[in-house]
């Protein structure tokens, strides 16, 4: 089984990530510890500009990460019956297809 | 468990819970050592200490003691600011430039507040001010009644005396009427 610290996530693509929850309710457990795990230094090296922020609620909303791209995508994880691992694969997949998509749009201006 | 290091972690949380009358709860994201030291000073200006905890200790403890609904917070990694005193305030100035730390949720005399009952609670004017404005209000009642009580008699009075005024101009031109107006104004 793998660690959540050990998933490597290359935040190039994304611009900003808000992580919301409600502290009091039961179901944040996941969306917490993917906070902690994204604010990990080796993780935060690949993108200095990337702006995390806690949105700390108190109204009963389910635990939510909003993560923005730079081509103006937008990726919602709800996390309330989410892993922290299966939250971070997620992330991290989507910004390495960015990536590659990146990469072969340079190769293609660059004959 | 009855291992003895445990055992004298959960007496060291007891403790901080009984001794402190403000105790902030913060999720820890990992931050480099310096800010980390930095952040404490600023704190520790304001007399609140930083105490790293285990979920392993403080839970069991939290579910015994009357702190019952402080447990749901105690998932992924916390650090307790923990003061005798209750400067909120400052604790906000300090945690606002620290971004790694989020504050969940607090303590203060025994109240658990959310998030948003702390940065109400910075709000609040001081107790002498708040004493002032309650005296102020308990004052307004008794003397809003003695200016109704008054205001009838005052009311008279106030017109007795414009009549006298106008009697008395008038009475340049006929004196006849000086002695009736003279005790009307004698009452």
């Amino acid at each position: 089984k793998k660690m959540a610290s050990k998933i490597r996530v290359v935040l190039r693509p994304v611009k900003s990530i808000v992580v919301r929850f409600c502290p009091f309710e039961s179901n944040v457990e996941s969306t917490r510890k993917f906070l902690g795990c994204i604010n990990h230094k080796k993780i935060q090296a690949t993108n200095r500009n990337c702006e995390v922020t806690a949105d700390v609620r108190h109204d009963g909303s389910e635990p939510l990460v909003d993560v923005m791209f730079v081509d103006g995508d937008r990726l919602i994880m709800k996390g309330a019956n989410l892993t922290t691992i299966e939250m971070l694969t997620a992330l991290g997949s989507r910004c390495n297809a960015k990536d590659l998509k990146e990469e072969q749009k340079s190769k293609k201006k660059s004959p | 468990q009855d291992n003895g290091y445990a055992r004298l972690l959960r007496r060291q949380v007891e403790e901080v819970f009984r001794d402190n009358r403000m105790i902030a709860v913060c999720q820890y994201n990992s931050m480099p050592g310096e800010d980390m030291v930095l952040m404490k000073h600023y704190l520790r200006k304001h007399n609140i200490e930083v105490k790293f905890v285990l979920n392993e200790i403080i839970r069991p403890m939290l579910s015994q003691s009357k702190y019952k609904n402080l447990l749901p917070l105690f998932v992924a990694r916390n650090i307790l600011l923990v003061s005798p005193e209750t400067k909120v305030k400052e604790m906000l100035r300090v945690l606002k430039g620290v971004p790694q730390i989020n504050l969940l949720g607090a303590c203060i005399d025994s109240t658990i507040l959310s998030r948003q009952g702390v940065e109400n609670f910075a709000k609040l004017p001081s107790l002498e001010a708040s004493q002032g404005q309650m005296v102020g209000a308990l004052a307004l009642l008794p003397s809003q009644t003695s200016s109704l009580l008054q205001g009838g008699s005052a009311h008279l009075t106030a017109l007795l005396d414009e009549h006298i005024r106008r009697l008395q101009a008038g009475e340049m031109g006929s004196p006849d009427e000086s002695a009736p107006a003279q005790s009307l104004g004698a009452h």
